[in-house]
C-alpha cells in the first residue's frame, strides 16, 4: 500500500513539473512573439509548379526584406485538402475564430469569397491592390486578391501534326480525323480537362445564358448542356482508347510518350514541363479560336478571421509587386495580374498578346462542380 | 463474497470505459451525424458541410431517404457499384485459392523453391500501394512490357489493360496476396506435424490429409483472409483511381468524385453507408465463423 501511494505521489509530481515546464515554455514562446517576429500561416494548393514558386522564390524573397515576418506555408498537393480546408474556415469565421490559416491561394478562395468568408478587398492595406484591372475582382465579389493568371492551350507533336487546328470546329474534325490520338483528362481530375469540355459545351450556349453561368448558380438552366454533352459523348470512340485519363499530369504523360499527338494542357504546366525536359522538345503550345480555351486568374484570400491582417497584406503587397510578378513569370511561365504598363518592357513585348484580363472565364465554381457531374453521368 | 465480484465487475468496467470512450467520441459520433446527414438532418454537427455542400436532400420534419433514391436510381452509381461487387467476389476467389496454394505448398514441401516462392509472394506488402499502382499501370499499360514483346514477335493485337477494370482486378490481387500467404501460411503451421503423419500412416492420401486434417483446422485463417480482403477491396481507392477507366470504375474513386469534385458531401456520405453496409455483411460472417468455432472449442455455449 505504501509502496502504491508513493508512486502515486511520483507520477503526480511529475506531472505537475511536466505542467510547469509547458507553461513556461509557452509564456517565453508568447512573449518572444510579440517582441520579435509574426509568423503568418499561408495554406498553397496546386501542383508542384505552385509549391516551388511559394517556397522557393517568393516567401524567401519577402522574408529577406521583412526581417520581422516569418511566412510558415502549409501545401497540398493537388488540392487533396482543400475541401477539408474550405469546412476547417467556414467553420472558425462562423465561430469567429481564428482558422489556422492567414492567407489562402487555391481554387476554395473563390467559394471562400463568393460565400463571404473573405475580407473584402476594399480593406486590404496594401497599394499595389489597387493596381489590379477591376474586371478581374467582379467574378469573386470584390473579396480575393488576383495574383498571377494561367490558360489552358493546346499541346501538340510537331513530329505528327505539323499545322494544328486553328479553331474548336477545327479541333473537333481533326479528333474524329485522327481516331486515338487524342484525349482529355476527365473534367473532375484537374482543369485543363475540365476546360475542353467546357469549350465544347459553351459552344453550344447562347449567349445570355452563357454569361448566367460565369456570374452565379443558376442550376435551372443546366438543361442547356445537352446539346454539347452529346457532342462529346460521339467523341468517345475518337479519343484515345475511349479513356479519360485522371489528373493534368496523365496527359502529360500519355503526351510525352508520343501515344497522343494533340490535348488540351495548362499553359504554366506544359511550359515548366518543356523546360525541364519532361516533354520532348517537338511539343508546341498554340491557342484556339472561337472559342478559346478557359483560363483564369488565381486568387489569394484572407479569411475574415485571419491574425496579423497588417503583415498578410504586406506580403500580399509583395507578392503584386513588379518584381515579384517578373518571377511568377519566370518560375511559373504564368500570366501578370498587374496591367503590363507596370512591368518592366521585356516582360510586356512577351505578353503583348494575352494578359491575365483578357483570360476566357470559366463558369461560377458550384456551376462547375455541377458541370463535372454532369460530364460524368452523359460522356464517358 | 459479493462485495468482491462486485468489485471485480467495477473494475473490469473501468478498464474498459477508455476504450470504449475514444470509440464512442471518435468513430460513434461522427458514424452517427453521417448517418443523420444523409437522411436529411443538416443542422447540428452537419451545419458546417451543409453550408457549402450542393444539391442537397433537406428533411424539414422527420427524415427523408431521397438521397439514397437518387444515387440508387442513378445509372453510373448503379454501374460503379456492380463493378465493385464483382472485383471484391472475384479478387477474394483468387486471393483465397493463390494463398491456400502457396501455404499448403510451403507447409507440405519444404523445400528451397517453396521458400522462395512464399518469401516472393509477401514482397508487395513493402512497396507503397500508390508506386505499385503505377507501376502495374505502366507494366500492363499501352507501352508495357508484355505488349512490348508481344509487339516485337509480330503479335499486334495484344491487349492494352492500363484503364481497365482487368487492370484494376490484378492490382487488388497483387496488393492483397501478402495477407492472405502470411495468413494462411502461419495457421497451416500451427497443425502439428504429428497429426499429419498420423493421417499418413493410417493410409490416408495426400488430398485427404488435406481435405479431413489441415482444411477443418484451416477454417478460421480461411475466413479471416477472405473477410479482411473483401473490406478492403470494397472501399480501396488507390488502385482503381490509378488504373481504372474513367467509367464504370469503383466507388472508392466515384465517393472522392462526389465528395470533392461535384461538391455532393451527401451524396458522398450515402455511397459511403452502401459501402458500409456490404462490409457489415462480410463482416457478420466473420463474427459468425469466430463464434462458430469458440462453440465447438467449448469456450462459450
Amino acid at each position: 500500500m505504501k509502496r502504491k501511494l508513493s508512486a502515486m505521489f511520483g507520477i503526480a509530481l511529475l506531472a505537475a513539473v511536466a505542467a510547469i515546464a509547458a507553461l513556461a515554455t509557452g509564456s517565453n514562446a508568447a512573449t518572444k512573439h510579440a517582441a520579435k517576429s509574426v509568423t503568418i500561416n499561408l495554406y498553397a494548393s496546386g501542383d508542384v509548379n505552385v509549391q516551388s514558386l511559394w517556397q522557393d522564390h517568393l516567401i524567401p524573397g519577402f522574408e529577406k526584406k521583412n526581417p520581422g515576418i516569418k511566412v510558415k506555408f502549409i501545401f497540398s498537393e493537388h488540392g487533396q485538402n482543400d475541401t477539408t480546408t474550405l469546412a476547417r474556415i467556414g467553420a472558425a469565421v462562423k465561430q469567429r475564430k481564428w482558422p489556422g490559416v492567414d492567407l489562402v491561394d487555391a481554387g476554395i478562395v473563390t467559394t471562400l469569397a463568393i460565400d463571404g468568408l473573405d475580407q473584402p478587398v476594399s480593406k486590404a492595406t496594401s497599394p499595389n491592390i489597387k493596381l489590379v484591372p477591376k474586371a478581374l475582382l467582379t467574378p469573386v465579389k470584390g473579396k480575393a486578391i488576383p495574383y498571377r493568371g494561367s490558360s489552358v492551350v493546346l499541346a501538340y507533336n510537331t513530329a505528327h501534326v505539323q499545322s494544328p487546328p486553328k479553331t474548336l470546329t477545327g479541333l473537333i474534325q481533326w479528333i474524329r480525323a485522327n481516331p486515338g490520338k487524342f484525349t482529355y483528362n476527365s473534367p473532375n481530375t484537374g482543369g485543363s480537362g475540365y476546360s475542353f469540355a467546357e469549350t465544347v459545351v459553351d459552344s453550344t450556349l447562347p449567349q445570355d445564358v452563357h454569361n448566367q453561368m460565369i456570374e452565379g448558380y443558376t442550376p435551372q438552366l443546366e438543361s442547356n448542356w445537352k446539346q454539347g454533352l452529346d457532342l462529346l459523348h460521339s467523341l468517345n470512340g475518337s479519343v484515345y482508347q475511349g479513356v479519360y485519363p485522371n489528373g493534368n499530369q496523365a496527359v502529360l504523360d500519355l503526351l510525352a510518350k508520343g501515344e497522343i499527338w494533340v490535348a488540351p494542357v495548362w499553359s504554366d504546366q506544359a511550359l515548366t514541363a518543356l523546360k525541364s525536359g519532361a516533354l520532348p522538345k517537338t511539343v508546341k503550345l498554340t491557342q484556339i479560336a472561337s472559342p478559346s480555351f478557359t483560363g483564369g486568374a488565381a486568387y489569394l484570400g484572407v479569411p475574415k478571421t485571419a491574425r496579423h491582417k497588417a503583415e498578410v497584406y504586406k506580403f500580399v503587397n509583395y507578392v503584386l509587386s513588379p518584381a515579384a510578378q517578373t518571377q511568377i513569370i519566370d518560375v511559373m511561365s504564368g500570366f501578370p495580374a498587374l496591367p503590363l504598363k507596370y512591368l518592366p518592357q521585356a516582360i510586356q513585348n512577351q505578353f503583348a498578346d494575352v494578359s491575365a484580363n483578357t483570360l476566357r472565364r470559366g463558369y461560377s465554381s458550384k456551376m462547375q462542380s455541377d458541370f463535372k457531374a454532369a460530364w460524368q453521368q452523359q460522356v464517358p | 463474497m459479493r462485495r468482491r465480484e462486485l468489485r471485480e465487475r467495477v473494475q473490469g468496467l473501468l478498464m474498459v470505459l477508455p476504450p470504449i470512450g475514444v470509440i464512442a467520441v471518435f468513430i460513434g459520433f461522427p458514424l452517427g451525424a453521417a448517418i443523420a446527414y444523409t437522411l436529411g438532418k443538416t443542422g447540428g454537427p452537419n451545419s458546417v458541410v451543409s453550408l457549402i455542400a450542393q444539391r442537397q436532400h433537406v428533411a424539414h420534419h422527420g427524415v427523408t431517404i431521397d438521397a439514397y433514391r437518387e444515387m440508387l436510381s442513378n445509372p453510373t452509381v448503379r454501374e460503379d457499384l456492380w463493378a465493385t461487387v464483382w472485383i471484391t467476389l472475384v479478387t477474394l476467389v483468387v486471393v483465397v485459392a493463390a494463398s491456400w496454394a502457396i501455404a499448403l505448398y510451403l507447409r507440405l514441401s519444404n523445400t528451397w523453391l517453396a521458400r522462395a516462392v512464399s518469401s516472393l509472394s509477401v514482397v508487395p506488402l513493402f512497396i507503397p500501394v500508390v508506386i505499385a499502382s503505377y507501376s502495374i499501370f505502366v507494366f500492363w499499360g499501352p507501352d508495357g512490357l508484355f505488349r512490348t514483346i508481344a509487339f516485337r514477335i509480330g503479335f499486334h493485337g495484344f491487349p492494352s489493360l492500363g484503364y481497365t477494370l482487368t487492370c484494376v482486378l490484378l492490382g487488388e490481387i497483387w496488393v492483397n496476396i501478402p495477407f492472405g500467404v502470411l495468413m494462411m501460411s502461419s495457421g497451416l503451421n500451427g497443425v502439428p506435424d504429428a497429426l499429419i503423419e498420423a493421417g499418413r500412416d493410417s493410409g490416408a492420401s495426400m488430398p485427404r490429409v488435406v481435405r479431413s486434417i489441415l482444411w477443418p483446422m484451416n477454417v478460421i485463417p480461411t475466413v479471416i483472409v477472405a473477410t479482411f480482403t473483401g473490406i478492403y477491396v470494397l472501399g480501396s481507392f488507390t488502385v482503381p483511381y490509378l488504373t481504372g477507366p474513367t467509367q464504370p470504375n469503383m466507388l472508392g474513386p466515384t465517393m472522392s468524385n462526389f465528395f470533392a469534385s461535384f461538391n455532393q458531401p451527401q451524396q458522398a456520405e450515402v455511397l459511403a453507408m452502401i459501402v458500409f453496409v456490404l462490409a457489415i455483411g462480410i463482416g457478420a460472417i466473420y463474427v459468425w465463423a469466430n463464434v462458430r468455432a469458440s462453440k465447438r472449442a467449448g469456450q462459450i455455449s
